[in-house]
């Protein structure tokens, strides 16, 4: 090779050696000094994280009865930049989903990439439109997984459940304050879609799996709220309150067995619900509680050991002006003991209770009884109800409030007081969750029983509950109220309703009944409380007339459900062989 | 002629070639396979997806049937059947009802008490 072609050839390789270098420049610098950016770019455009939903826990009652839980449903969304038969999708998509054609084709009409067409779309009707799509070749109608909340028993312990919101959020209800528990937590997965948006399986990314919400067990059992919400509509027809609740609690435990409230809503239709019908009256609504809460001055006094239950003391005939301002009884009495007072449920003796304890004293046996604090339960939206300190009272205060009046308290704190004395002076916190468990049963929390305080020897529980065992006989306000075969033990309350605007509403009262079954060794404590109750004569708007007879309903079909064992003088009642039989039995 | 041919042929080197076409057949089969098998992880992937779309619309399935069992066998469900007549409960009287009573403990049932064989007598 002469000098000449040497130089030639020298000079083209050299050329390509300068190309091929400034390729491997340039791929350098894509590939490594610009990485991350263009695999950012990248990931941007094809990869993206998609959200695996938790599934929202169910809330199941003592028997593990369903109460709560989710069913499948799809949302249907249109991308309008999609839709290749505009008109087709239209007609098709309005009949199968019922919307009106004009109505969609509005929302269609857009160049907007996500149209929400129908949320809650039932998991057949979203197959069955997903098949008629694809039959016809239309494109541009997505479906996404969804779920929606379902309550078996529509409007039964509506206002103990609660409800979700469209973002699956309890706002109310046991969904609202177990709502971290029942949310679970959602998973996610980075995925990577290919042109035309399908994914491509062998690319995804990092994944983590959902923890679906936990099951939360209530104290609640359906079959003694089945009664409670039967005899609750009975008296809801016969007396046609404005209002009305029913309470069952287990005093040594504090476990609430059944909660009522009138008005009510179906927790399926609950957008066509009233914010009125919505409340959970037993935790949210003040009453004054009347006579009922006489058992608090007579705790007080009996327990700092100022009386005995056989102390006599002066009733003033009827009538007994103090502070200025008259005070009445129903009936006149004259001399009643403090086991009387209760009986015949005399407002001057509970006065003279109170007024022998002194205005400090009593304050603090209101308080120990738990008034004027929320009871804890786990439901939100509890109120503490008003309980004026002694400075703030006037000077008729301490004869007015033994009778339940100036103050204000929740049917449950009311429960909770007359669970104190049925459960021998302790004072225990109610419950409405039971346990909480992850979807296979393993237990999370169980929680057990919280005493807060002795609030009363179990000396003074026992001689009021002995008292209080006198007012459902012959003798006491709540002979209707009792149940054939069992001893009961209870407290009638009849308050005039407080005028908003001051004073008394005339002619309309909050009747109540507390008492719990079997005095001597109570499995549960009852409230019933009726607001403005209709009767045909006014004499008869009584608790021990309305609202007994309703607890006493409960309590006779309540003690059968628990099987609890009668007493002797239902015995006499059964056949001789049956007796022989229960006796043989013994051996 | 003869002597020009013999030195101008180009041996060729058997054992180099066969090694030549060893390392290309591997080499061939190496793409080949890589070929394959990344198609099979496409395939598996779309038959995962597939599986994985089975696997949740059996789910679906099964939710959506509990969800009606639960309707159909819930308390509200069963008072409306009773109320339509489609159910009828009798209530139980309390004569029918028999009760069997725990038996009383004995005083010294928790005394402990020593066992004794007796011996055998002829």
């Amino acid at each position: 090779m002469n000098p000449h072609s040497r130089r030639r050839c020298a000079l083209v390789c050299c050329v390509f050696i300068a190309l091929f270098s400034a390729f491997s420049f340039r791929l350098i610098y894509l590939q490594v000094i610009k990485h991350d950016e263009y695999a950012g770019l990248a990931a941007e455009k094809h990869v993206y994280k998609q959200t695996i939903y938790a599934e929202r826990g169910t809330i199941l009652d003592a028997n593990n009865e369903v109460l709560a839980h989710n069913v499948p449903v799809e949302t249907v969304v249109g991308d309008a930049t999609h839709l290749n038969n505009r008109e087709a999708i239209v007609d098709l998509v309005g009949s199968e989903l019922g919307i009106p054609t004009r109505q969609l084709a509005e929302k269609l009409n857009s160049e907007r990439r996500y149209i929400v067409i129908k949320r809650e779309v039932p998991e057949s009707l979203a197959t069955a439109l997903r098949a008629k799509l694809l039959a016809r070749n239309l494109r541009g109608i997505y479906f996404e997984n969804d779920a929606t909340r379902i309550y078996p028993n529509g409007s039964m312990l509506c206002h103990v459940i609660g409800f979700t919101d469209f973002e699956h959020r309890g706002i109310q209800g046991v969904e609202a304050s177990m709502e971290e528990y029942l949310h679970g937590q959602d998973g996610y997965r980075y995925v990577e879609h290919n042109r035309v948006g399908q994914e491509i399986v062998p690319y995804r990314g990092q994944e983590r799996a959902p923890r679906n919400g936990y099951q939360v067990h209530l104290t609640v059992d359906l079959n003694l709220q089945n009664i409670v919400e039967n005899e609750i509509d009975a008296a809801m027809d016969e007396y046609r309150p404005k209002k009305a609740t029913i309470i069952l609690m287990r005093p040594q435990t504090g476990e609430i067995l059944a909660m009522a409230n009138r008005p009510k809503f179906d927790l399926n239709l609950r957008s066509e619900a009233k914010p009125e019908e919505m409340k959970n009256r037993a935790i949210i609504d003040m009453m004054e509680p009347g006579s009922t809460f006489k058992i608090v001055a007579a705790a007080a006094a009996l327990n700092e050991h100022k009386l005995r239950p056989d102390s006599t003391i002066f009733c003033e005939n009827g009538l007994w002006n103090f502070g200025g301002s008259a005070l009445h009884d129903h009936r006149a009495f004259s001399y009643l003991s403090v086991r009387d007072i209760l009986i015949k449920s005399s407002n001057i003796g509970a006065a003279k209770l109170a007024l022998s304890v002194g205005e400090q004293k009593f304050y603090e046996y209101i308080r120990r009884f738990g008034f004027g604090e929320r009871t804890g339960i786990e439901l939100p939206g509890e109120i503490n109800g008003v309980i004026r300190p002694p400075r703030s009272w006037s000077k008729i205060s301490i004869t007015r409030i033994p009778m339940g009046h100036e103050i204000g308290v929740t049917p449950l704190q009311m429960t909770v007081a007359m669970a104190a004395i049925a459960n021998g002076g302790k004072l225990v916190m109610p419950r409405i969750v039971k346990s909480i468990t992850s979807a296979d049963g393993k237990a999370i929390s169980s929680l057990s029983p919280v005493v807060l305080r002795q609030v009363t020897s179990p000396e003074t529980a026992r001689q009021i509950g002995d008292a209080l065992r006198g007012v459902v006989s012959d003798r006491g306000t709540a002979a209707a109220a009792a149940v054939p075969g069992f001893t009961i033990a209870g407290k009638t309350g009849t308050a005039q309703k407080v005028n908003p605007n001051g004073g008394y509403e005339q002619g309309k009262y909050v009747v109540s009944f507390s008492g719990y079954l079997p005095a001597e060794r109570p499995e549960f404590v009852g409230l019933v409380v009726l607001d403005d109750a209709q009767t045909s004569k006014p004499e008869l708007n009584y608790g021990g007339l309305i609202a007994g007879p309703i607890f006493s309903r409960i309590a006779e079909k309540a003690a059968r459900y628990l099987d609890l064992e009668p007493h002797e003088e239902i015995r006499k009642a059964i056949p001789i062989e049956r007796v022989a039989l229960t006796n043989a039995s013994r051996h | 002629m003869k002597r020009s041919h013999r030195k101008n042929r180009n041996p060729v080197n058997a054992a180099s070639l066969a090694r030549w076409i060893v390392v290309t057949a591997f080499l061939a089969l190496a793409g080949l396979s890589y070929v394959y098998l990344t198609l099979q992880l496409y395939h598996l992937g779309e038959r995962k997806k597939s599986v994985e779309n089975e696997l949740s619309s059996l789910r679906t399935q099964n939710d959506v049937a509990s969800v009606q069992i639960a309707a159909l066998t819930s308390r509200s469900a069963l008072q409306r059947r009773l109320k339509e007549g489609y159910l009828k409960m009798i209530p139980i009287s309390e004569r029918d009802i028999v009760r069997l009573t725990v038996p009383a403990r004995q005083a010294d049932e928790n005394v402990i008490q020593p066992v004794v064989n007796e011996p055998a007598t002829r």
